[in-house]
């Protein structure tokens, strides 16, 4: 590959967030390495792209490598620094990485990034119930970022925490109620948690995963099996039986379509 | 009326070095103001109070695809007189007072020199340099009211209100160059004046800094009222009347 091509394939992959760690590790070594200063001042984004891949593979000459080149660019730049406890993280010298972050949420308290980095620290260590509680402080202050509410809800399941875990699924669909995704997770979640008013939650939330996106597998399997429950449930009214049938065909059908 | 004809001398010693120089003092102004200029420290409490304030506008308005007991519990977080949030978190007015503020005043201090300053020193320069000037024309007609706009500095009742003074040349460069730096300094660079000015315009109202107090207790009413509506009330129908 040349290395305008893979200049530009890189390029794309930073700014839709793609995160092909090993092929991006793949690219740098065989056709970027030896090219990136002619990239420009592009060339620190490659060389910090390049460098949380590396850390995704556990490549650290490579992150070591790009570190050590933007270190000498950046002295005390914020950005590197994180780079730089990422990569203390990565080689689980976890002491030497949380003072590093500590350092620099004392520098810009507004800065999410360190702070994150922090509970991502006790998630990798296997300390779930200091992270949950890390996490609803570290919310407490950014009260939107989404992907600390999918973390705390994925910390929840972990736990078994249903019903913590659904709220945190209900604040993503808040903000984004256009994912089907969401809807469908939220849905498993009630189904999960049973019971007969989880169950017709979760078959309206399975219904809206659908309608707003008609070919999700996992949607149709998981609608059959809440309008299964329903159907046999002791509550169910007659009315509701045909509707619980009618949509048992419905999701049947799809998938033996597909 | 026969047309005017200028002198080509006026195009290399008048037309084009106003264009060449209102340019370069814009560059000019982008650096030093690059140099000069202090980014602005949000503090913590300002991003929390923002983010919550977001939470609650979304709330309101997709509030309808959550059930009705979540929806009413986290209106009860932001709203409940004893314990919600926008009733407990006491927010002091910020203090809108420059004079007790230094950095306040230092940051209008250069706002002042890297804006106003060079405004008036080389518009009036260019105005003693350059005065009297019919520089260029505008290829379209004009009516009368113009001529005050295009031939500040030349008082000539008989003059076709499209040609250009020299003075009005500079104005017209000042806010048209505005592309052209976009161009050559990439977006929000501070060599454009136009902008400066819409600051001026758009009153003092928007350049103070947002009071949480007043936005916690608007927001508060405006939750208070908002109505649930369970959006996923038909959503089996619908999806089994939707077609293939």
């Amino acid at each position: 590959m040349h290395w305008t091509e893979a200049r530009d394939l890189v390029r794309k992959w930073r700014e839709d967030n793609v995160r092909k760690s090993s092929e991006l590790i793949e690219i740098w070594e065989n056709s970027l390495k030896d090219k990136v200063h002619k990239l420009g001042d592009e060339q620190y984004q490659v060389l910090e792209q390049v460098c949380v891949g590396a850390l995704d593979c556990h490549r650290i000459d490579v992150a070591e490598y790009c570190l050590k080149k933007l270190m000498a660019q950046f002295k005390d730049s914020s950005r590197i620094l994180l780079l730089n406890a990422m990569e203390l993280e990565a080689i689980e010298m976890y002491d030497d990485a949380i003072e590093l972050l500590d350092a620099l949420i004392k520098r810009d308290a507004t800065n999410p990034a360190p702070r994150k980095r922090k509970i991502a620290i006790l998630r990798s260590q296997g300390k779930t119930v200091e992270a949950i509680k890390e996490l609803t402080v570290y919310l407490k202050r950014f009260a939107i970022d989404q992907e600390a509410w999918q973390e705390l809800s994925d910390l929840y399941l972990s736990e078994q925490e249903y019903g913590k875990a659904s709220f945190c699924m209900e604040e993503l669909i808040l903000h984004n109620p256009h994912n089907h995704l969401f809807h469908e997770r939220l849905a498993e979640i009630k189904y999960t948690q049973g019971g007969f008013d989880n169950l017709e939650q979760a078959r309206a939330y399975y219904c809206q995963a659908l309608k707003l996106n008609r070919n999700n597998m996992r949607a149709l399997f998981g609608l059959y099996l809440t309008a299964y429950s329903i159907a046999t449930s002791q509550k169910c009214v007659s009315a509701k039986k045909k509707e619980a049938h009618n949509l048992m065909s419905f999701a049947m059908k799809r998938i033996s379509q597909r | 009326m026969t047309d005017l004809l200028i002198d080509s001398n006026i195009r290399t010693c008048v037309f084009l070095p106003i264009v060449v120089i209102t340019f370069l003092v814009g560059i000019l102004r982008h650096y030093v103001s690059v140099l000069t200029g202090s980014t602005k420290q949000a503090d913590l409490q300002q991003v929390q109070d923002s983010q919550v304030l977001i939470r609650s506008r979304m709330l309101r308005e997709n509030g309808g695809t959550l059930p009705k007991s979540s929806f009413q519990m986290r209106r009860h977080y932001f709203n409940n007189e004893d314990s919600g949030y926008f009733k407990t978190q006491k927010r002091t007015s910020p203090n809108t007072n420059p004079m007790s503020d230094p950095s306040v005043m230092t940051d209008m201090l250069k706002g002042n020199i890297t804006n106003v300053l060079p405004m008036i020193v080389i518009g009036g320069w260019i105005n003693w340099m350059f005065s009297g000037f019919v520089t260029t024309k505008v290829p379209f007609p004009l009516t009368l009211r113009f001529k005050p706009m295009l031939q500040r500095g030349i008082e000539l009742t008989s003059l076709d209100p499209s040609w250009v003074s020299s003075a009005s040349w500079y104005f017209l460069n000042v806010f048209g160059l505005r592309s052209i730096y976009t161009l050559v300094l990439g977006e929000n660079n501070a060599a454009d004046q136009s902008r400066h000015f819409q600051d001026q315009m758009s009153g003092a109202a928007m350049a103070l800094p947002p009071d949480p107090k007043q936005a916690f207790k608007a927001e508060w009413e405006t939750l208070e009222i908002c109505e649930h509506k369970w959006a996923l009330q038909n959503v089996e129908s619908e999806l089994l009347a939707m077609k293939d």
